[in-house]
């Protein structure tokens, strides 16, 4: 028999002049299994808090109801208190009879009542109430990184300056991902390369720091604090404990295919190291390339090799380990416009390059030396064209989003041409200029008075007349058509997430949204956390940024994991869900519905009659369960079951309601 | 047993609000001394995607009026997606009654933030009013919680 | 040329004993014949011998596919003859992972319907699942009407609407053989024998049998393979598929077309959502 205390607070007069509250401590000493029930003017106060707990002693109570205002407001400070006691903190109920109810009537006879109704379902629920007890689970001290961009490069240093280790996965042979490739950073117009790669030298020198290049996320299992990781490391062909990086290997390979770092611009051989920066600086061969391993003929390299380091039999491996926290940084990739837009030439014209081609055009160790040439001829371009929006803000093109960055390197490469090629014409056609940032109104003014010329208006053709690219487009504002005749065209193509995101995001249980960009926890409060414990993100995974953005964004994601990591334990909360194994049938249901994976099917010994069997149950990972009970729903059976509010306490409390 | 019929009958109204949005609303509407008629009573679940259909039944089953299921915009749950089966269950719970003879604004669902109090209060004295009209719930409810109800 | 009546009956008599004769499989379950002529009943044949006893007519019409539930740990595979609707009533439990493929094998029987009223809307009469099939495939028919009994209903009163299901539930003896027949009524457990938890009153009244009838009707309604079986073994001849009808004339309605116990079935409608669903909770 359940022994349980009301005890009604007045609140001041908050709620006592709305609610009677000695007719409702009347009430409540009627209700079965109420043993004691009494009011007092401000439960929450130290001698509130002291007199329930002596009614505890008194009148050997085994749980209580509290009402008070909102639990909202008071249900922790009761628990703490109920710790002091020999009461489990979670006996506890609490009637909101304050902003529910006193609060928002007036007629003071209703009001009573309401209050009783609320204070006899919170009767009936802690009738049902169980001890529960939080649990704690260890918290290991590493942290992976998915991604070597900038993001991710930047979340790595803070948080092994921190004392962590940390591992970065990158995709390519090497990090340093975007920003690497760009020439010059807007509005300073200082030189990418030399502001990222001594943070990439640093990512790979920083003894809490590993990285694992040409690797990918295979798996993830477990939850905040206790990740298991498997991860793909893709065949390198060269053994880099034995390499030096000297690099002879590269200039004696014979085969030239289009580099992916210069994006199509130049070339690179089949054993490569992708640019001079890399880090780390190891080549790598592309199998898909190389005549040894398609066609079994060359084996140059390793030849020339002083060293032994290559082995055309090398494997993709797998390693697994563990980690507490995971930061996303999976960054972006740009859309592939000559799908999108068949009236630009659809990729045909060698002249209508992207902005991401333009940056190592003018690169300085580009492959023109940072000559601004035409791909097509070497010729030095005079009349440029720049188009903005392109993939971006065109819901035809079904890409309704802003891109963000586009219109600060527009303005740019506008500054750029305009500066290096005397006598140079740049026509810039924009939609609308947006450039929030610091400094960077004023360097679109400045790029103006270069001489750019902004056309307002789409693009809808591009077609090729002799030497010339001809772009036809309106000008909205003089609302007329212009043409004109361009010897390069830039594209500001837009920033999609990366291919794989939906598989990396699928593999976290992290959500992602309509266009692929990942999910925040919260908009607003929080920007770096995803909806998974454990797993945070920064960078262009999230949206298309700029690098000040993602850099502060990688440094508010840094310090979450080492909020997260700085404890050796974590407390669970105990009002999670838990299935009872007898009665499940394993239909799998609750696995589907749970947004937090938190769910599987294990196989568990049982009987059937008097046979031993292997049956097929539903399981919650109580690291992973935030309580959000939708499998309990779900369960047909009922045999799936959420703490602290199980269906045996919410049907008690409807069933108190109606009586 | 409480008298039904005559004038002063105040029907009985649940409503199953998620912690997260609707029930802070309905904190916030407290806060800001909002009124609103006094028979709805709220029970708290974590997430509107706990409120089994079941529950609904029996609420209705032991003489409620009337049920309201209230959670956080879609896009908003605490809970990422708890509130997209909710949307689910709930219209298709809200047909099959329905279709047993129980008019449609007896059970209701409905989107409140934690932000929202006035939609809250508004919401609430809206249900409260069409409850009203329609008058006890003698269809679903056992016979000894209606008064006259043929059995 | 399409087989005759007895030619499908040798057939699975065939088929029975070749599925026997691999060791693999402890017993075939069809139909068998019973003293009256136009009733047959589910037969279990274990032997060579027995499957002589399997026979193929219009009055085989209980459904066999639950039967395999009855050991749901078997240690050899059952043989099942499957028409159109059991293959459906087997791609449910696989769906559900009450049953394991690799313990059934499946002797799909192309039917032409029975003298079983359900059979005039099937629209599966060729099995979706099977290992061996006996007879041609058959073109399928569109059932028009699958809905036109539940879109009349709808345009009821609420009171007509009530009267009518009162008196069902008034008849109803909460007796459960809708839901021992029903293939999506596979728990382990039921709720409604949870009388701890107290789902559900052990009464039979209107109210309770209400209550049960629903949340059935909720409980299977989004994995409905339109058998017919709960009517078929309602002693008191409830119309109770008008209710799951109703729920997936919903789930048509709003979540798009939607036929369960198909091979590729998606996930169950609850079980799952889309961002586009339509919202009418704002």
């Amino acid at each position: 028999m359940a022994r349980i205390g009301v005890f009604i607070c007045h609140c001041g007069t908050n709620i006592a002049a709305t609610v009677d509250v000695e007719a409702v401590a009347a009430a409540a000493r009627e209700f079965p299994n109420v043993a004691f029930a009494t009011t007092y003017k401000y439960m929450c106060s130290e001698p509130g808090q002291a007199m329930i707990k002596e009614s505890i002693e008194d009148y050997n109570l085994d749980r209580i109801v509290i009402a008070s205002c909102s639990p909202r407001m008071h249900e922790l400070t009761f628990r703490k208190m109920l710790k002091g006691t020999k009461i489990n903190p979670y006996m506890l109920e609490i009637a909101n009879i304050r902003e529910q109810c006193a609060w928002v009537h007036t007629d003071r006879a209703k009001a009573t009542e309401k209050a009783i109704d609320h204070v006899k379902m919170a009767v009936a629920k802690v009738g049902k109430d169980k001890p529960l007890t939080t649990s704690t689970i260890p918290i290991t001290k590493r942290a992976l990184v998915i991604g070597g961009g900038i993001a991710g490069i930047q979340a790595a240093l803070d948080i092994a300056d921190a004392g962590f280790d940390v591992t970065i996965v990158e995709k390519e042979p090497s990090i340093g991902g975007h920003m690497v490739m760009l020439d010059k950073t807007f509005p300073t117009m200082d030189c990418s390369a030399c502001i990222s790669t001594p943070k990439m030298v640093d990512a790979g020198a920083h003894p809490n720091i590993t990285l694992k290049t040409s690797c990918e996320v295979e798996k993830v299992e477990g939850y905040v604090g206790n990740f298991e990781v498997t991860i793909k490391e893709k065949a390198k062909y060269v053994n880099h404990d034995l390499c030096t990086g000297c690099g002879l290997c590269q200039t004696k390979c014979p085969t030239k295919v289009p580099s992916e770092f210069n994006q199509g611009i130049g070339t690179r051989p089949a054993i490569y190291i992708p640019f001079a920066q890399a880090v780390p600086s190891k080549p790598v061969i592309d199998p898909t390339c190389c005549l040894k391993l398609t066609k079994d003929k060359c084996g140059i390299c390793e030849k020339v090799c002083p060293l032994q380091a290559i082995n055309y039999k090398d494997e993709t491996k797998y390693t697994t380990e563990k980690y507490g926290a995971i930061v996303v940084a999976t960054g972006y990739e740009l859309v592939d416009w000559a799908k999108m837009y068949p009236e630009y030439g659809g990729g045909k014209y060698a002249d209508v390059i992207t902005g991401l081609q333009f940056e190592r055009l003018v690169n300085a160790s580009g492959p023109t030396e940072g000559h601004i040439v035409r791909p097509s001829d070497g010729k030095e371009p005079k009349d440029v064209v720049i188009v903005k929006c392109v993939g971006s803000r065109d819901q035809n093109k079904g890409k309704s989003y802003c891109s963000r960055a586009c219109c600060m390197y527009s303005a740019k490469h506008a500054h750029q041409i305009l500066d290096k090629i005397p006598g140079s014409n740049v026509y810039i056609f924009y939609m609308d200029v947006r450039t929030p940032g610091k400094g960077y109104e004023e360097f679109y003014d400045n790029t103006r008075a270069d001489g750019a010329q902004y056309i307002r208006g789409r693009v809808s053709k591009i077609f090729k007349e002799g030497d010339k690219l001809i772009c036809k487009g309106e000008d909205t504002l003089l609302g007329k058509q212009v043409t004109v005749e361009a010897d390069m065209v830039i594209l500001a193509t837009a920033m999609e997430p990366a291919a794989n995101i939906a598989d990396v995001a699928g593999k976290l249980g992290i959500s992602i949204d309509s266009d692929r960009w990942v999910t925040e926890a919260h908009p607003k409060l929080r920007p770096v956390e995803t909806q998974t414990g454990g797993v945070f993100l920064c960078g262009t995974c999230q949206g298309p940024k700029d690098i000040p953005d993602t850099v502060a964004q990688a440094g508010a994601a840094a310090a979450k994991v080492m909020a997260l990591l700085n404890h050796d334990e974590m407390e669970t909360s105990p009002m999670i869900s838990s299935v009872d194994q007898t009665k499940c049938s394993g239909c799998g249901y609750c696995v589907e519905v749970c947004p937090y994976k938190a769910i599987s099917l294990i196989q568990v010994p049982g009987r059937d009659g008097n046979r031993k069997v292997t049956k097929t149950v539903a399981d919650v990972n109580s690291g992973l369960c935030q309580g959000c009970g939708c499998c309990a729903a779900t369960c047909r059976t009922g045999c799936i079951d959420l703490k602290g509010y199980t269906n045996e306490q919410i049907l008690k409390e409807v069933d108190a309601l109606c009586q | 047993m409480s008298v039904k019929t005559n004038e002063n009958w105040e029907p009985k109204i649940l409503a199953f609000c998620c912690n997260w949005c609707t029930y802070t609303g309905a904190d916030l509407a407290g806060l800001n001394r909002m009124k609103y008629p006094e028979n709805v009573r709220v029970i708290r679940v974590p997430c509107s995607s706990r409120v089994n259909p079941q529950f609904i039944l029996r609420a209705f089953q032991k003489g409620c009026d009337g049920v309201l299921v209230c959670g956080c915009h879609p896009g908003d749950c605490h809970y990422a997606t708890g509130n997209y089966f909710t949307r689910r269950r709930f219209m298709l719970m809200q047909r099959l009654l329905e279709y047993n003879g129980i008019d449609p604004k007896r059970f209701q669902a409905k989107w409140i933030s934690g932000s929202e109090a006035a939609k809250f209060r508004d919401t609430v004295t809206k249900v409260s009013a069409e409850i009203k009209a329609l008058g006890p719930n003698t269809k679903f409810a056992e016979p000894h919680f209606t008064e006259g109800g043929d059995k | 040329m399409a087989l005759s009546e007895k030619d499908i009956e040798l057939k699975i008599r065939e088929e029975a004993k070749k599925a026997l004769a691999t060791g693999e499989v402890s017993c075939v379950i069809g139909w068998t014949t019973t003293r009256f002529p136009d009733k047959m009943k589910p037969f279990f044949a274990e032997t060579e011998a027995e499957c002589d006893e399997l026979v193929w007519n219009k009055y085989c019409i209980n459904g066999t596919a639950k039967y395999a539930l009855d050991d749901r740990y078997p240690s050899k595979k059952f043989a099942i003859i499957a028409r159109g609707c059991d293959s459906r009533a087997i791609n449910r439990m696989l769906k559900d992972k009450q049953l394991l493929r690799e313990n059934l094998y499946i002797i799909g029987v192309v039917c032409d319907g029975k003298e079983n009223p359900i059979c005039e809307e099937c629209q599966h009469k060729n099995p979706l699942t099977y290992d061996v099939l006996i007879g041609e495939p058959v073109p399928e028919q569109i059932d028009e009407k699958r809905f036109a009994e539940v879109e009349a209903f709808e345009k009821l009163s609420p009171d007509e609407k009530y009267e009518y299901w009162a008196k069902q539930y008034d008849k109803c003896i909460h007796c459960y053989a809708c839901r021992n027949a029903c293939p999506a009524c596979n728990c382990v457990e039921c709720y409604a024998d949870q009388y701890r938890t107290g789902w559900q009153g052990k009464a039979s009244d209107r109210i309770q049998n209400q209550v049960y009838g629903l949340t059935r009707a909720f409980h299977v309604g989004d994995r409905c393979i339109e058998c017919g079986e709960c009517e078929r073994v309602c002693p008191m001849g409830l119309p109770i598929m008008r209710q799951t009808r109703k729920m997936l004339k919903d789930i048509n309605d709003l979540f798009g077309d939607y036929e369960c116990g198909m091979p590729d079935d998606a996930m169950p409608v609850l079980g799952g959502y889309t961002l586009a669903d339509p919202d009418e909770f704002m």
